[in-house]
This record gives structure tokens, sequence and C-alpha cells, in this order.
């Protein structure tokens, strides 16, 4: 009887089929079995230019070419391989030394087996992630080699055999068949070509001896690199933590508790009792963590390294409720990791414990404060970690500590290990072995963590690259651009491809009846000016208003027609939407759109006709809008104001001319449009933002640049237009796209999240902060003045706005039409329109309302690609609200730096005439913990911590020596209120008030600001320094 | 045929007259020397071809194919299901911190172990009848019964099929067994794929015996050759398994000994018929059509992997009883007037009490004497019986 099984030994075709079994688990909870069968093939290519059979047998796409070749036909060579080589590294080697191999220095010619891909893909995204566009980049020639489905390389699971041997067999079997075919094809092709040796990455022991009877070259990873040029650089590059559990062995001192298996952290959360959520650090406490979880709605402390078992700010993270008698307060202190830590060694960990004597005795004064106090020092629902779901360990910036260098610093290439100090004061610091730890001292490095394991008290990583000195102009900006995640690199060519071939020389067609006319307006006649901050190149906005002949007027918003050069999903596109923002630093733009497009084209420039979409409104003379409507157009910009230029034309008297006027009619219709939206109960929220202007020339005070952003009437004419005319497209592409429009939202906030400072207003001004809706909320921050302290105002709107959500993209489906609400502008609904130059979600708003509008572009396609799929809008609106955050910090980061910058460059110049004595400035207290307060100095906009040490006290000698000044620490003790928010700072032994002083909360100080350099230990690192030299009542 | 079908499990009475009905009891009731229609000796079995793993989406398959074409083709699919009783999760979760604590709560772990039989299911497909006709659901039931009734209590699998299916006290293994049967005339096309099969079951007629022997044997070599994925999880978490098919395990685990591979078996159920005094295996559906008493007598191997184990005894309606009797010329109006016929001897039937008239069929009426039964155990269980060839057999399949 003929047999039902899937015969193949008859079949002639049988060798090329074959079939791939294993065990899905879905989501669902569903186990399946899973069959594959697999078709297996000749033609897949070798992908080498030596090789003159495999471009004969490729495939060919529709057009009849081949994908091009990839690997080189001189591939470089090494001491060992003099003819040239091509790599073949294997999982494990990929997984130590993803960052050799995107080195630039070495590591070309490489093949990615698609087993080893797959492989890395279940191991670790993010290397999978950075692989791939490793494969993508056509630099450093990494092929990947689809071994499964070609014949010769396809390799049968042996019986018995684990998976991790076959797929090393399958490395190995490419291996040999690239050495064969190689030599077999460059024999027939006559020409006397070195064939490159094949070389096996592996750092798998057994499989480079099994290499080596099966006559395969096979290599360490260190081993290949050792001979390599520069290897010292390129040995620190690979991951540390494999190889040195191994040596570690057995020796069985484990400092933190085992995390919880995936599968019992999933029972646990799905039965509620254990909560998932995003890990993050306090800002002032290193020790201090809380989880946001959906379960509750304030966040669960975490307090402790043995708590937060080796979680880094920003993992995912289980968590799990203690007992009530463990919970604890959350700190009143200021505590420093650099400054409690500072004596670790990183090379001893025989002595080490998770928690330190020092740590611990913190925690315990936070333990006797908790017990001891009511109110806001009241215990808190307390949690520790069990578990980590995702890692989101990235490259991190920061410098080597030098105290941890040892004293074999000049003992030449020996390696060491040392401690990195991460910017980011919420990573702890992180240990690295490295041979190169003298060249670091004083650098800006990179680095990545590669595992924290239970043995080790704090994470192990590796040294990726040096960004160049401290304080470098240079160093400063990258290291800012890679905490913040920015793309910095320039546009690859692919994007530029994407850009007119005209270039600069492209016009708005002459012709009417040119394909680019299609669909568009005329509204070149109009008397349209823009009106943006001095020196703006990038002019996304364009305003107009005129009488009409009934008494109404129409008032025109034009808006770059970014939409028409950047069509959907083409490479310049995709690189936008992954920058998704432009970002503004102090001394640098990094741009979204190259720019060609953004500098020119696209920006609405003066006398130029340009492709604009505008928003036209008919409105009464009370600005009651009678009707709106869209469309493309071609507009000619008369002029291009800056703010005080505009504001100045408008003032001015003797101007009459009818651009002016229409200027004046917009400036008066702006300021109704504002009543309108303050009545509705919009907030007029504030933060601390200063301005720098850096061309001013090098001889005056650099910190005149600094300035305070300067409010005019006209800035406020352009946001309210641009308000109106995101408010109007919102709503017309939401009653298009009832699903996937993409808008933005500002929640409302929950009303304990003002609790705190709602208290500590009511308890030290005596005001109210009535939370119950945004007008009621306006109104009450309205009432919060000091009539002696007019700053006092705008501190407590910083303060309220720092309660607040942050307002979101988000596609229309995701949430009910009750939630689209934008709580700061008091408007039911909002998006971005105006700014497509400079933010993806204002480019894709327009290509939402080209289609709502009917407009078909010009090849009538521009259709509903890529705007109608939710899932898709939604992955854009995550990556664009998380670069719009990364933006705003970066920028903020940069001003910090700068003003830090301006205070060292003032005191070098002080320091060779009077001495470095630093600025005296005004400042408020914003917080008040336990051993320290927050200033704010809004002269700067910054906030400043000040330590024990840095309060002047009555009748102290003049001493602003750091070092000096910390041995005062000591000597010092305070006495702090947490109901009345007072901290009162005097030194030890003297009773009286005379050398002793108290601080409250929103108190006005007076301060003195300089940029100081850290002394011993954490040498080499500069920091502003506020001292409170006196109090005012 | 349809209500004939519903009156009787077993009431496929193939087209056969009075006189043919009688002159095979005659020749099957032979004292100590039956004589089968096919010529085989009482136990022997119909030649069959066997295999495993014939469907490569399942836990595991096996197709047996008789000779004249009858084939059943079994695949078992395993599914992940929560356990419905365990409702408190907390309370659960509360407990499974102190899991592995101690033997103390040992007591309430055996409790655990214990499955439910409604954690297996099974289905049969026969061609011609709907899956609520009686047929396939007696016969299911039939099969399902042993199935999860034999507990092996030691060789690796406590608490029998249903302990197996246990992941832990929240979770467990749903069985789906899915029984095909039909006909297949040989198509001598060198390639054959499944999907004619298929198509070729609307088409066929009836199977040509009563099919429970094959589906148990087929179902019995299905579950040898199903695996299910390894765990990972431990202890109550949530199950987790491996992707890695390889490693599965064996619903019927294997160990290795001294002896070779030892297995805990599924059972078998064989079905038995008497004629007269005789006891005839596998029996064919003319031979069904006439027998006095139709047994499914389920074995298994002992825990020991020695003796054999009756699980069960089942009676299955016998179908001659719904057979036309045939009328004996004395009484018949046609042939009144020949006085041959009142002479003819006139023989007691032993079964039914009734007047017997040599040549003339007589329904049978059921009742099997006690002696009958004990002689078919006996002949099954016996060392070198029936039932250990069978087994034999079977375990001679190479599976998986």
């Amino acid at each position: 009887m003929k047999s039902l099984r899937r015969d193949l030994s008859a079949n002639p075709q049988a060798e090329n089929v074959t079939s791939k079994i294993f065990v899905r688990s879905t989501k669902s909870g569903k186990v399946q079995k899973i069959v594959r069968e697999l078709y297996l093939r000749q033609d897949i290519p070798c992908s080498s230019k030596l090789c003159p059979i495999c471009p004969s047998t490729a495939p060919v796409d529709a057009n009849g070419n081949i994908a091009p070749f990839v690997l080189s036909d001189q591939p470089a060579g090494t001491k060992a391989f003099p003819r040239g080589h091509y790599l073949v590294p294997d999982t494990n080697a990929l997984l130590n030394g993803m960052d050799l191999f995107e080195h630039t220095g070495a590591f070309y010619d490489v093949i990615i087996l698609q087993t080893v891909l797959e492989e890395l893909k279940n191991q670790s995204l993010p290397l999978y992630n950075r692989l791939l566009s490793l494969i993508k980049t056509d630099e450093k020639r990494f092929y990947l080699f689809f071994n499964e489905f070609r014949l010769e390389t396809h390799v049968w699971r042996g019986p018995e055999e684990s998976i991790n041997d076959r797929n090393d067999r399958a490395v190995r079997t490419v291996a040999r068949w690239y050495e064969d075919h190689l030599r077999g094809a460059t024999r027939k092709g006559k020409k006397e070509k070195a064939v490159p040796a094949i070389v096996v990455i592996t750092d798998d022991k057994d499989s480079i001896r099994k290499a080596k009877e099966e006559n395969v070259t096979a290599l360490s990873l260190s081993d290949y690199v050792s001979g390599l040029e520069d290897s010292d650089k390129l040995l620190d590059m690979i991951t540390e933590a494999r190889d040195a559990r191994d040596v570690k062995g057995a020796r069985g001192q484990l400092f933190y508790p085992e995390h919880y298996s995936m599968s019992k952290m999933m029972t646990g959360l799905r039965a509620g009792t254990l909560h998932q959520g995003v890990f993050s650090v306090s800002p002032y406490n290193y020790l201090e963590g809380s989880v946001n979880v959906a379960a509750f709605d304030k966040p669960l402390l975490i307090l402790g390294r043995d708590n937060s078992n080796r979680s880094i700010a920003g993992d995912v993270v289980v968590v799990e409720v203690l007992p009530k008698d463990q919970w604890k307060s959350p700190s009143t202190k200021i505590v420093d990791e650099e400054a409690v830590t500072r004596n670790d060694n990183p090379d001893t960990e025989d002595n080490e414990v998770v928690v330190t004597e020092k740590e611990r005795k913190a925690l315990q004064e936070e333990v006797r404060r908790a017990h001891g106090s009511t109110g806001e020092g009241r215990p808190q629902p307390t949690a520790r970690v069990v578990g980590i779901i995702k890692r989101n360990w990235r490259q991190y910036v920061g410098h080597v500590d030098s105290g941890s260098t040892g004293a074999q610093v000049t003992s030449g290439r020996r390696q060491q290990t040392v401690f990195v100090l991460p910017m980011d004061k919420k990573v702890p610091k992180i240990r690295v072995r490295t041979r190169q730890a003298a060249d670091l001292l004083g650098q800006r490095i990179l680095v990545t963590i590669d595992a924290w394991d239970r043995d080790s008290r704090y994470p192990t990583g590796h040294f990726l690259r040096s960004l160049g000195e401290l304080e470098t102009q240079g160093a400063e900006t990258e290291a800012l651009l890679l905490e913040y995640d920015v793309q910095y690199k320039p546009f690859p060519k692919v994007v530029l491809d994407c850009l007119p071939p005209e270039g600069h020389d492209w016009r708005v067609p002459a012709s009417k009846e040119n394909v680019g006319w299609k669909g568009r307006r005329d509204l070149r006649d109009l008397l349209i000016c823009s009106i943006d901050p001095p020196g703006c190149q990038d002019i996304d906005d364009a305003l107009h208003a005129r009488q009409l002949p009934n008494g109404n007027f129409e008032v025109g918003v034009h808006i770059a027609d970014v939409s028409h050069f950047v069509k959907p999903n083409n490479a310049m596109d995709l690189e936008a939407s992954l920058r998704g923002t432009t970002v503004y630093l102090v001394d640098k733009r990094i741009d979204m759109l190259p720019k060609l497009l953004g500098t020119d084209l696209c920006s609405l420039k003066p006398y130029v006709e340009r492709y604009a979409f505008s928003v036209l409104w008919e409105m009464t003379p009370n600005a009651e809008v009678v009707s709106a409507d869209f469309t493309k157009s071609v507009i000619q910009s008369r002029e291009a104001f800056s703010y005080e230029q505009a504001q100045l034309r408008i003032d001015d008297p003797s101007q009459n001319d009818d651009l002016t006027k229409s200027m004046r009619t917009l400036l008066h219709f702006s300021k109704i449009l504002r009543q309108k939206r303050m009545d509705a109960g919009a907030l007029n929220l504030a933060s601390p933002e200063v301005r720098i202007e850096t061309d001013n020339d090098e001889v005056g005070d650099p910190l005149t640049d600094v300035k305070t952003k300067a409010m005019l009437a006209t800035n406020s004419l352009v946001e309210e237009f641009m308000l109106h005319a995101n408010i109007t497209v919102a709503a017309k592409i939401y009653s298009t796209f009832s699903q996937t429009a993409l808008l933005r939202r500002h929640a409302t906030p929950p009303p304990q999240n003002f609790e705190d400072l709602s208290n500590q207003l009511s308890k030290k001004r005596n005001m109210e902060l009535d939370v119950s809706s945004s007008r009621a909320l306006a109104d009450s921050l309205d009432r919060c003045v000091d009539r002696k302290n007019p700053f006092f105002n705008t501190l407590v709107r910083i303060l309220a706005t720092r309660c607040m959500t942050s307002a979101e993209y988000f596609c229309a489906g995701a949430h009910a039409e009750s939630e689209f609400r934008h709580y700061g502008l008091a408007s039911p609904i909002y998006t971005h329109f105006t700014s497509p130059i400079r933010r993806y979600a204002d480019l894709l708003v327009h290509r939402q309302l080209a289609s709502a509008i009917g407009y078909e572009g010009e090849d009538g396609r521009a259709g509903l690609e890529g705007i109608s799929t939710r899932s898709k809008l939604e992955d854009i609106c995550r990556n664009i609200n998380y670069r719009h955050r990364n933006a705003q910090f970066a920028g903020r980061a940069s001003i910090e730096y700068y003003v830090g910058q301006a205070l060292k460059a003032r005191g070098e110049k002080m320091a060779t005439t009077t001495g470095d004595t630093g600025i005296d400035e005004e400042g408020y207290v914003m917080r008040v913990f336990e051993n320290g307060v927050v200033v704010f100095v809004p002269r700067f906009g910054i906030e400043g911590v000040v330590r024990l040490e840095d309060f002047v006290l009555p009748g102290e000698a003049n001493i602003r020596a750091v070092e000096e000044r910390r041995e005062l620490a000591v000597h010092r003790e305070t006495e702090f209120d947490s109901e009345e928010y007072t901290l009162l700072v005097r030194e030890k032994g003297h009773a009286d008030k005379q050398r002793a002083v108290t601080v409250e909360l929103f108190q006005k100080v007076q301060v003195n600001v300089s940029s100081v350099k850290e002394e011993g230990r954490g040498a080499g690192k500069r920091r502003v320094r506020v001292l409170i030299t006196g109090t005012e009542n | 045929m349809a209500a004939q079908r519903q009156a009787s499990s077993a009431s496929q009475t193939p087209h056969i007259s009075p006189a043919e009905l009688s002159y095979l009891y005659t020749s099957l009731s032979l004292p100590n020397a039956p004589i089968r229609p096919d010529g085989r000796s009482p136990t022997q079995f119909r030649p069959l071809t066997a295999e495993t793993d014939v469907l490569p989406g399942t836990n595991g398959s096996a197709r047996i194919g008789f000779a004249d074409g009858t084939q059943a083709i079994v695949g078992v699919k395993a599914e992940v299901e929560k356990t419905a009783s365990a409702t408190d999760v907390r309370h659960l979760s509360e407990q499974h911190d102190e899991y592995g604590a101690g033997d103390g709560e040992q007591g309430e772990g055996d409790n655990s172990k214990a499955g439910q039989g409604s954690w297996v299911q099974m289905s049969i497909e026969i061609p011609g009848f709907r899956d609520d006709d009686a047929l396939p659901v007696f016969l299911s039931e039939m099969m399902r019964e042993p199935l999860v009734g034999s507990v092996a209590d030691e060789s690796g699998m406590e608490g029998g099929l249903k302990g197996r299916l246990v992941i832990n006290k929240r979770w467990h293994w749903r069985l789906f067994i899915d029984v095909c049967l039909f006909l297949f005339k040989e198509i001598e096309l060198g390639q054959v794929v499944l999907i004619s099969f298929v198509m070729q079951v609307l088409l066929l007629s009836q199977p040509l015996s009563y099919p429970l022997p094959l589906l148990s044997l087929t179902t019995h070599l299905a579950l040898l050759s199903t695996k299910l994925p390894k765990l990972k999880s431990q202890g109550e978490e949530d199950p987790f398994f491996d992707d890695d098919w390889d490693v599965a395990e064996y619903l019927y685990p294997r160990s290795r000994s001294a002896r070779g591979v030892s297995q805990v078996r599924p059972p078998v159920t064989l079905l038995v018929i008497s004629a007269g005094e005789n006891i005839i295996f596998d029996p064919n559906r003319e031979e069904i059509a006439v027998a006095d008493a139709v047994l499914a007598i389920s074995i298994t191997r002992d825990s020991d992997g020695d003796g054999l184990k009756l699980l069960s005894i089942r009676t299955v309606d016998p179908p001659s009883r719904l057979t036309q009797p045939g009328v004996p010329n004395s009484d018949n109006v046609a042939t009144l007037g020949s006085t041959a016929a009142a002479e003819e001897a006139e023989i007691v039937n032993p079964s039914t009490g009734e007047e017997e008239v040599s040549g003339v069929w007589r329904p049978r009426r059921g009742g099997v004497k006690r002696s009958t039964i004990a002689q078919m155990v006996k002949t099954v269980l016996k060392k070198g019986g029936v039932g250990e060839e069978v087994l034999e057999g079977l375990e001679g399949v190479e599976v998986g």
C-alpha cells in the first residue's frame, strides 16, 4: 500500500524540498506545531564581485537587472590573511562585538547568514535592527546570504543535534561552500585572481575545534581583532559580560536577588499580583525610583538598590508591592551617586556589598523620617523590582571617573577596569574594562551597557568611542545629540536623490497650464507677509488680511507646501518620519528635511513665488468666523518681518500702506481671538526659557547673549492665527478621517498631580489652587500674585506646568472624542498644521487635509497612501512624540550648557583681574530638601541644587574655592520642617541665630552663580554652582 | 436505510439472504473448526499496513489500511486550556510561593494530578454518516472510555492519560483525536497526495466491516506517535513552551531500561464474536451479521510490561438480531405440500432456546454463555494469546 507520508526519496526534485518544524506560542495562549516547507534553490548568488558564475544565474527583477553584488573583489587583507578575506560571523560574535562590526576602521566584506540574522533577532531586537541597517549601507559591504534557501548550504538538523550545534554547523558549511565556490569560479574565469580567505568568527570554542577538523578557518573575535591595527581600541569594544562571568564562575557572592522567570512574571501580571511599568529615577536622589503602573493612580516608590534590583532608568520592569510595614516616604534628601560612592574601587569586588555603608545610612535616615512624620512625609506604597521585561539600554555618554583609574595610570597598555560616570545622573556608573584608561581621562566618551549580573554591584559595559575632550564645543554638542537620540548624521544620498533635480533653480511654473498648477489657486496678488524670529530661514507660515466688499474680512494663513516636495514613502519621507522634528540647539540646527527644501524651496521667502497650503477664513469685524476654506495655492510674500520689525511698522503711524493696514487688522483680530481663548479657559503657562543670541562679537561679556524671551504683541499675533488654523484644520481632517486623523491632545491632568503644589501654596501663601477645570486653574493661577515679588506668579506657573502631562500626537481612533481635548489651549480638538518644515506631524496633516479637500496632486495620485492606516500612523505618533520630547530636552540642555560655558568664560576673564567671584543674581526657592534646596535663577533659566556647604552663613569668611567649601559641610547641621517647607542651616555648636540661615519655599534669595571645576576625585567636570548669599523677606 | 441506521449502532447488515446467513452461521459454528469465508483461522487478523506520522501538521498521526481497502487515518492535536475549576487565581498564587516547599502538600498535589476524562475529545468521521449519528458517537465513546480509564500508575505516567494532560493546577492539555475512516481503492498512479483521499471520502461507500478494531489500532498508533511541546515554565506558572519541536516529549513517555525501550502504551480494543461455541477475532462484516454475540474487549499492557490487563468489555448489539428470518419449508405456503421438510431433524438453538431448523436462518436473539465470555477473555489475555500478538504487531510499527 502506498504510504501517505510525504516520501521524498522517490522524487527527483526531492532534495530541494525540506521542511522546518517548530512550536509557536501565540499571545492568546495557543501552542501550535508549525510545519513550513522549504523549497531550496540554486540561484541565490554569492554576491562576490570575484565570481563570474553567479551573475549569470542570479534572479532578476522585473527590469531584468540583478541585485548589485556586494562583496569586494579586492577585500582588505591582514597579517594573517594577506590575500584578503571575507568574514562570516556567527551569532555570538555579533552579540559580543556588534560595535566592532559597526566600526569604520575594520570589518569590511562581511557575509551575514540568514541563520545568524534570525538567531540574533530572537536574542536581541536592538542588535538585529543595527545589523539590518549595517546590511543596508553600501560602505561596509555586508551581504545577507540566504543560506537556508540555497541547496548547497542548507543544513539538515541531525538526530540529537541541538539547534545551536546545527546553526554553528550551518555557518561552517557556508564558509566551506564559499571557499569551494570562489575557488572553482575564479579558476573557470581563467583570471588568476587571489581567492580571499573565508574566516569564520565565532566565540564558541567547540565550533572552532570542529572548524579545524573540517578545514575551515575560524577565529575567536578577540583573536581576530588582535591581528588588526589599532587592536587596543578595538578590543575594548568587545562586550565584556560573557568572559567575565566564566572567569568568576562559582564565586558565589550574589548581590542582587534573582529575577523571576518570564513565565512567573506573566502569571503574576495576569493575576494582578505583579505590576508592569517603566522604571524612572528621581533626578535628586539616585537611590529613589518610581514606577507608574496601570493599576494605581500614583506611581509606586522604589527605594534603594536592593529593591530596584539592577533596573536602569527607562527599563520596562515588573514590580511587586512590599508589605505595608516596609512602605516608605519619598526622599527629602538630595543624594548624589558621585558623592556617596566616591571611594568605590572598580577592580575589587570582594568587599563589595550592594548597599554600601554610606548608602545604608542615607536610607536609614529616610526611614526615620517616614516614621516620625505625617502629611507629605507619609509612607507611600513601596515596591521592589522582581524582573525586567525589556531593557532599554542605549549608548551612554559619560566620562571616566578619574578616581577609579587607580595608581597604574601610567603603566601603559595593561587592561584595567574603570568607572564611567554617565552624563545622565539617573544612570548608575558603568564598569568598563579598557586598555586605554590613560588616554580616555578627560574625554567625553560613548559607552554601552552589556550586562548587569547578580554578582556585580554596577553594570558592566564597554567603550565605544571618544567624542573628544571634555567641554570642547564639538564633543559636548555631539554628546547632547547622542544623549537625546537625535539623528544628526548628514542626509544619505538616497534622501538627497529625492530632491527636485533643479535644485535652487526650482521655480513655480510660469505657465498655468503646467501640472504644478493643477488644483492650485492663484493667490499671488494678495498682500502676504511673514513674521518670524530674527534671522529665521525656514519660514513656515505667512499671513494676510483684507476687507471684503460685504464688510467682512478675509484672513488667510499660508503654510509652506512641504507635502508637494516630500512624497509619501520615498527615502526622504522615511528619513523625515524617523527624525520627526528639527532640533534647535544654541549653535546648531539639526534639520528634519534637507536644507534645499527647508531654507529655500519650501520656505515662504519674500519676493518669490512659492507653493503654499492656505487656510482662508471669512470673518466678521468681531472675528466671528463666517466660513473657512482650504486650498493649495501659489503665493508671493511681500515681506519677511522679524517680530520687532513688524511691531515697529504697526506702531509707526506714518506707515499707511495696504500691507501695514492688513497687519493692523491681523493684530486687531488676534487680540479678539486671544481674549476668546482666555475666556474659554486657556492656560497661560510658563517655562523657564531664555534665548541665546550667538552672533554677538566676542569682546563683550558673554553673559549678555543670554536673554530671557521677550513677548511682543506680534508674537502673539502669529501665535493666535496659527492656533486658529490648527484648530480649523483639526476639525476638517477629523470630519474626513474619523479613525486616522492625526491630532494632538493635552490630557486633563489628574487632580492628585497638583496635590503637592496646592499644599505648598496654601501653607506658605494661603493661596488656593482650583484644579477643577482649566478655566478654574487659569483663574486661580491669575490670583497667585505676590505684590512684593512679581516673579512669584511666573514661578507658580512654572511649577504648575510641571504638574501637567505633556501634550501628545495621537490617531483619532485611539481615543474617544471627549478625550481629544487640548487642556492647555482649552480647545476641544487640535492638531499641528503650521510648521511642516520642522515637524513631521504637520507634514502628515497636510497630506490628510489635501486628501480631505480632494486635491489630487500633480499626477492625480496623491491619494490616501500612508495616511489612512491606523497602525502605521500609531507607530509614527509614538516616534514623533518621542522625538518631540527629546528635541525639547536637547534644546534645554544645550542652553544650559551654553550658560555654563558663558559663566566659565566670564570667570576666566575675571580671574585675570579680580579673581572669579561669580555673578550675583536673584533666585527663588523651588524645592526644599532635608540637606539642601533647589533654586531657580530666572536670569539664566537654570535650576541649581544648593547643598549644605553652598549656604553662605552670616559672618562667615569669604571662601569660594570648591574644596574649601566642601570642608564646611561637615560642620553644618540642619533643621528641616517638612510641614512648613523650611530649612535652617547653621554651624554646629552655634545655637544662636547669628551663624544660621533659614530658607523657605518660594522665597526670593540672593545667589551667586559661577561655574566651578570639581577638584580631586571628580576632576575634570565642571558644574554651575549656586551659592545662597542672602535672603530677604 | 436511514431508519435502519438509527436503529442500531451495529446495524450494518449487508444484504445477504436468509439462506446465505444460515450457511455462513453454520460454517462459522462448526465445532472446533470454524470455516471463515476468507479462510482465516479464528484468531487470525486480516493483513494490514500501518504507518505513523502521516500528517505533519498534527501532534501525532497514524494510518492503518486493511487489504480490502478500508482505511483509517487518525490525527491527534493538543491545545493548552485553562482548567475550569481553578477559579481563584489569587488563592493559588499565594500558595505558589510555598510551592516546592515540602512534601506536606503532597496530598493536595496528588489531587491536582487527576485530570478529567473530558479533556480527551474524539470525533469519528465515517462516510455516509453524520457526526451526530449513533454509530460515530457510540464508537468514539467506546474508544475514549478505555483511553481515559486506563491508569498505569508506575512507569512514568502518573494518573494515566488524564494525569499526563495536567500541566499544573490551572492549566491542562486538551486532546483532540480525529478519526477518519474510509474505503480506499488503490489507485496505481504512483503519486497520490492526501487531497485526493479527502475527495474520495465523499464518494465512498460504507466501510466493509465493523470499524472498531481498525479505529482502535490506528488511534493506538497515533497516540504513540503524539508529542507535546516541552514545558519550560515551572510549577504553577502560566505554561510556556520550548519552541524546538525536536525536544517535544511523547505523550506516552518512553523510558530506556535494560530490556530496551519500554513504554507505556495506550489501550487497544479488539472485536470478538461468537458463533456457537467458536470464538472468532477480527470478524468481517458478513461474520458480524450472523454473530451470536459481539464483544469489544479493551486491553493494555500491564504496568510491569509483561502481562496483559483487561480494561473493559462491552457488548455490542449484534446485527444478526435485525436480519430477516428464513422460512422453513414446513411453514412455507409455497412448499406446503412438501413433506420432506417436516421430517427434518429439529435442533434446539443453544443460545435462543428456540427451535432450530437446520439450514433455515433464525435471527439471533442475543445472550451469550458465561463460559464463552470467559473463553474469549482467556484467548485474548493468555500468554502468547491474541492480545499479545496484536500488541507485538503494533509495537513492530516504527513510531516517530
